[in-house]
């Protein structure tokens, strides 16, 4: 009976843990031992491209546009230049990030406030660059699922998590801990870059981005 | 914006132009462009940017009517269709399986856009405020158009090189300002075809 019942408690405290590994929050990410972040880094290129996508918006309300965006982007500078055109190629609006400010090149109308070019241009800056200087925490699951949390002097909070095989995901929080920005990034992968990618956008408008990568070069 | 849809709707009206052989004059190529009822082809188009090593190509057809109707489709890479038939412009782009309406307000610009240019599709180039023009009888015959005040911050230069067979265009070349270009290249050119009813009305 005894050895019955300590048989019991064993299953049930075996149970008992690995439900609770289970049930560990999504985004509870602690600490983890391995010195090489590189995994944290490996959903975004790390070398300079260009790249044609086909960006299909869907706006809050059920208006729907679809658009070409072109971007060519210097990861170690931080660099970006960002082109949305018409599918006829007319240039809608034109914008540049270099030594962390934008710069409007081109804008028209819809397209030309600076609410709009911050937005889009935060949005690029989101989807291509990963974020800037270490994570503060990471961690790797046993399903080989990497997740890493960057946080910035203001309370947001930026996490990434995934993995080249299953794809990842990006969610940015703001100090509340309320999600902005949730972008899908899915393979295959060409030059670091995602064939096929999807922003959410919460707040403070809300909008839905659906891309599909065109063309890449170097 | 309006100004700014001059582009694309340029680009039709100049895909419409009959052309003439080399040693037409201009009150030739004018009297045949008087002629073309309809016009249907397909097209190649190259939109050279400065920040791109390679063109961006893209693959279409386009159908046109001159009692005031127009069907601008792209086929590659996106699938996006524009009909025109007298004063309503509508958008759609193939997406999941369907045809799905665009709401955008680019809708309205072009629609005003190209009922201003319902001018061009009759030849009356001497009529526009927006380009001016002139002929060269080449080989190859070119129209060179350059824009007024006001639109050439956007583009610097058109120009429109024919074919030696008459009511056909190789191809046309816009300058842009900075060192951006587009040229389009058109093939399987007729002119004066029958079209299959509503294609001017369903994607």
């Amino acid at each position: 009976m005894t050895r019955r019942r300590g048989l019991y408690i064993l299953v049930l405290s075996v149970l008992a843990v690995s439900l609770g590994c289970a049930r560990l929050p999504e985004n509870s990410v602690s600490p983890g031992s391995s010195p090489d972040l590189s995994f944290c880094y490996a959903g975004f290129p790390a070398e300079p491209w260009e790249s044609v996508h086909k960006i299909e918006a869907t706006i809050r309300g059920g208006v729907f546009s679809t658009l070409l965006g072109v971007t060519r982007g210097d990861p170690s500078e931080r660099r970006l230049h960002s082109i949305l055109l018409t599918p006829e190629g007319f240039i809608l609006f034109e914008a540049e990030l270099r030594d962390g400010k934008i710069r409007t090149l081109k804008a028209l109308t819809p397209f030309d406030s600076p609410a709009f070019t911050r937005g889009l241009m935060e949005d690029v800056t989101l989807i291509f660059l990963c974020p800037q200087g270490k994570p503060a925490s990471w961690r790797i699951k046993g399903d080989g699922t990497r997740t890493c949390l960057w946080e910035s002097p203001d309370g947001s909070r930026t996490e990434v998590k995934g993995s080249m095989e299953l794809g990842w995901q990006i969610l940015r929080r703001d100090n509340q801990g309320g999600v902005t920005r949730e972008v899908s990034l899915n393979g295959p992968f060409v030059q670091g870059l995602a064939s096929h990618l999807e922003l959410r956008a919460f707040q403070p408008a809300a909008y839905e981005l659906r891309m599909t990568l065109l063309q890449t070069g170097p | 914006m309006k100004k700014l849809l001059f582009l694309p709707a340029f680009l039709f009206t100049i895909l419409l132009c009959p052309a003439t052989g080399p040693s037409q004059d201009w009150t030739s190529l004018q009297e045949a462009f008087r002629k073309v009822k309809s016009v249907q082809a397909d097209f190649l188009q190259k939109r050279r940017l400065q920040i791109l090593k390679d063109p961006l190509l893209s693959e279409g057809r386009f159908f046109f009517d001159a009692s005031g109707s127009l069907r601008w489709e792209y086929v590659k890479p996106l699938r996006t269709v524009m009909l025109q038939k007298g004063e309503a412009v509508r958008l759609y782009h193939f997406t999941e399986g369907k045809w799905k309406p665009e709401m955008t307000q680019a809708v309205e610009a072009r629609r005003m856009v190209l009922a201003e240019i319902q001018q061009w599709f009759q030849g009356r180039f001497a009529e526009n405020k927006v380009f001016s023009h002139s002929y060269s009888p080449g080989p190859p015959a070119r129209v060179a158009l350059t824009p007024r005040e006001g639109i050439n911050r956007f583009i610097q230069r058109i120009e429109i090189v024919l074919s030696v067979k008459p009511g056909i265009i190789d191809r046309v070349e816009i300058e842009e300002s900075g060192s951006s270009r587009t040229s389009i290249e058109f093939r399987n050119v007729e002119i004066n075809p029958s079209f299959p009813s509503g294609i001017f009305e369903k994607p």
